[in-house]
C-alpha cells in the first residue's frame, strides 16, 4: 500500500468520522458508554476482603458475601450481552446512514471524479464506519474492564475479547448495509434488511429442533441452508457470553462462517458498486 | 497528438429494470477538445450533455464507442487525476468546513498534506472567501457555494476542468469573478470543458463549442465561425442618402425602422468609421449596440433543424 493509498483511505475514514459526529451517532454512543462507566467509578463501591467480596453497594443498598471472580465475570457478561443485543442495533441502526449517504446525487459524482476506485471508496467508507463504532466499544469495554480490575483485583481477558467479537459481528452485518445500501441507497431499507437477518438468527440458531418439526426435506435444507448461509448473530452472542464467563468454546464455526458471508456480501456490494450508473 | 477529450462513437443506453424500455441518451458522440481549449457543450434539456461528461469522468459506463481524457481511456482512475471537475447541484456535504471540505477533495486528487495546507487559503482567497474558511457549508449561500465548489476543482491544479453550469445561481459580480479566474487558467494553458445552457456565457468565453440534440452532435466547430454573421449595430435617423448608400456598401446588413436606418457591419472598427461618417454629417445616433444572442441562433437553427 503506497502513501497516496493510505492517504485516501484516511481521508475517507475521517470524513466518515465527521459526519458520525455531525449526526451526533459518535457523541450518542460516547455520552451513553461515559455514562455507564461514572455509574461503575461512583455508584458502585465493592469491598474485598480476602478475595472475597464483602459487601457491594449500589445507590447505599449493601449485598454480602460474593465471590469476586463470580461477579465480575457476571457484570462483564451483563455489559457484553447488552452490547451485543441492544448495542448491536443500535449501532445498526446508527450507522445504516452513513453509507447510503454517500450516494445522495450531486456527493457521489464528485466522488468519482477523483482518481480513486470505486471499491476503494466504498471500503474506506466501510472501515471508517466500523472504526465509529468500534472506538465506542472499545473505550466502553476497556474503561470497565480497568474500574473493576482495580477495584476488585481481577484481570479476565475473557471480557477484552468480547468487544472484538462484537466490533467483528457489527462489521459482518455492516456488509449487509453496504450491500443493501449500494442497490436501494435507503437508509430505512438498510436497517430494516440488517435487523431482519438479527432478528432471524435466534430462531435460525434452532436449526436442529426446527429441522425435526418440518416434514417436509425441501422445508429441512431450506433451513439449513439458510442457518449457514445467513451470520449467526445469535451463535455469536453465545460464544461471547462463553468467553467472559471462562467457559471453553467447542465449536468456532459460527464465527468463520459470518466472516466469509460478510466477505461474500461486501464483495458483492464492491462488484454491484462498481457496474453502477451514477 | 492526444486530445484533452476525445470521443468516439460514444453511446449511453439507460433501460428501465421493469418495463426494459430504452432511452439512448447519448447516441454516437464523437468529439475531440484539443488541449488548452476553451469548450462549451450546449444543448436543450435532456440532450445528453450531463451523461456525457459523466462518462468522461466514469460516473456513468458507455454502452459503447470510448471515451479517452489525455489518452488514457476514461475508465482509469489515472485517467481523472488531471481533471477538474464541479457537478451541477452538487452536494457538499454541510457538516464540513470550506477548509476541510477542499482538504477532503484534495487528498482523494493525491494531493499530499502540505501541499493541501499551503493551497487551501490560497484558494479561498481567490474564489474570495478567505473570511469563510472555518464556517461550516451549511452556512453558505448558493453562490458561496458555488465559488467553494470552484475551488475545489482547482484545488489539485487540474489540467483540464469540467464545469457543469458553473455559473448556476452566482450574482452578477460573482459571475464575473468566476470568468476572471477562468479567463487566468486558459492563460496558464488549462483545458476548460464548459458545459452551461448559457448561451451568453458560452459567447463570452468558448472558443470552440458543440451543440448536442437528441444524443447527437447537431453542430460544432469555432465560435467565431459560428456565429459570422455577429458584429456590431448601429442605428441612427435623418441619415442622407448618399451616405446610406456608401455605409450600405460596408455593412454586412442593412434594415429600415422606424424611419431610422439600422447597419449591421462586422467588426468593431467599421462600426466606429461608421459613427464618424454618420456624426460629421450631423445625423442622430439612436443606439450602438454589440449584436448579441447570435450563438444563439445559432443554436435554435441547429435544435431546429436535427
Amino acid at each position: 500500500m503506497n502513501s497516496k493509498t493510505i492517504a485516501v483511505t484516511l481521508a475517507l475514514v475521517r470524513d466518515t468520522f465527521r459526519e458520525a459526529f455531525a449526526r451526533k451517532i459518535f457523541w450518542g454512543f460516547f455520552g451513553c458508554s461515559t455514562a455507564l462507566i461514572l455509574f461503575f467509578i461512583f455508584i458502585m463501591r465493592i469491598d474485598v476482603v480476602q478475595g472475597a467480596i464483602a459487601t457491594v453497594s449500589l445507590f447505599g443498598n449493601a449485598a454480602h458475601s460474593l465471590d469476586v471472580q463470580r461477579l465480575v465475570r457476571q457484570a462483564h457478561g451483563a455489559i457484553a450481552a447488552f452490547l451485543f443485543t441492544a448495542g448491536m442495533f443500535l449501532a445498526v441502526f446508527a450507522s445504516a446512514g452513513l453509507i447510503p449517504s454517500v450516494f445522495e446525487p450531486g456527493r457521489i459524482e464528485l466522488l468519482l471524479s477523483k482518481p480513486v476506485e470505486r471499491y476503494h471508496i466504498l471500503l474506506g467508507r466501510y472501515a471508517g464506519n466500523v472504526l465509529v463504532i468500534a472506538a465506542n466499544i472499545f473505550y466502553l469495554v476497556f474503561a470497565v474492564w480497568l474500574i473493576f480490575g482495580i477495584k476488585t483485583g481481577v484481570w479476565t481477558a475473557g471480557f477484552l475479547w468480547s468487544s472484538v467479537l462484537t466490533v467483528y459481528m457489527f462489521a459482518v452485518l455492516l456488509t449487509v448495509v453496504v450491500l443493501v445500501g449500494v442497490l436501494w441507497e435507503s437508509a430505512a431499507v438498510t436497517t430494516m434488511v440488517t435487523f431482519a437477518i438479527m432478528i432471524v438468527s435466534p430462531i435460525l440458531a434452532q436449526q436442529q429442533t426446527l429441522e425435526r418439526l418440518l416434514t417436509s426435506e425441501t422445508s429441512r435444507n431450506i433451513v439449513r441452508g439458510a442457518y449457514y448461509a445467513l451470520p449467526k448473530v445469535f451463535d455469536l452472542g453465545r460464544i461471547t457470553r462463553s468467553l467472559v464467563l471462562g467457559n471453553p468454546i467447542d465449536n468456532w464455526m459460527p464465527v468463520w462462517s459470518s466472516g466469509l458471508f460478510g466477505v461474500a456480501i461486501l464483495g458483492a456490494g464492491i462488484y454491484v458498486f462498481a457496474r453502477k450508473n451514477y | 497528438m492526444s486530445f484533452a477529450i476525445e470521443t468516439e462513437g460514444l453511446i449511453k443506453i439507460f433501460r428501465s429494470r421493469w418495463s426494459g424500455k430504452e432511452v439512448r441518451a447519448v447516441d454516437g458522440i464523437s468529439l475531440r477538445v484539443e488541449r488548452g481549449a476553451t469548450f462549451g457543450l450546449l444543448g436543450p434539456n435532456g440532450a445528453g450533455k450531463t451523461t456525457f461528461v459523466k462518462m468522461l469522468l466514469s460516473c456513468a459506463h458507455p454502452t459503447g464507442g470510448r471515451a479517452m481524457v489525455f489518452g488514457r481511456d476514461s475508465c482509469e482512475a489515472e485517467a481523472r487525476r488531471p481533471i477538474g471537475y464541479l457537478p451541477e447541484n452538487h452536494r457538499f456535504p454541510t457538516y464540513m468546513t470550506g477548509h476541510s471540505m477542499l482538504d477532503f477533495y484534495g487528498a482523494l486528487s493525491g494531493m499530499e498534506s502540505a501541499a493541501r495546507r499551503k493551497r487551501i487559503p490560497e484558494l479561498l482567497a481567490i474564489v474570495g472567501l478567505a473570511e469563510w474558511g472555518d464556517v461550516r457549508l451549511g452556512k453558505y449561500s448558493k453562490g458561496m457555494l458555488q465559488r467553494v465548489g470552484l475551488a475545489q476543482a482547482l484545488m489539485h491544479e487540474p489540467s483540464l476542468l469540467i464545469l457543469d453550469e458553473p455559473s448556476d445561481g452566482v450574482d452578477p459580480i460573482g459571475r464575473r469573478q468566476i470568468r476572471d479566474i477562468l479567463q487566468a487558467l486558459e492563460q496558464q494553458g488549462v483545458t476548460i470543458f464548459l458545459n452551461s445552457h448559457l448561451l451568453a456565457e458560452v459567447e463570452l468565453f468558448c472558443h470552440d463549442v458543440a451543440i448536442i440534440h437528441r444524443g447527437r452532435v447537431a453542430l460544432e466547430g469555432k465560435v467565431k465561425d459560428l456565429t459570422a454573421g455577429s458584429g456590431y449595430r448601429v442605428e441612427a435617423e435623418h441619415v442622407p442618402e448618399r451616405l446610406e448608400q456608401d455605409l450600405r456598401a460596408k455593412a454586412v446588413a442593412v434594415a429600415q425602422r422606424n424611419g431610422n436606418v439600422e447597419f449591421l457591419f462586422g467588426s468593431r472598427d467599421e462600426a466606429n468609421q461608421a459613427v464618424d461618417l454618420l456624426r460629421a454629417e450631423h445625423c442622430e445616433i439612436e443606439s450602438v449596440a454589440r449584436t448579441s444572442s447570435t450563438l444563439e441562433d445559432v443554436f435554435v437553427k441547429a435544435v431546429n433543424e436535427q
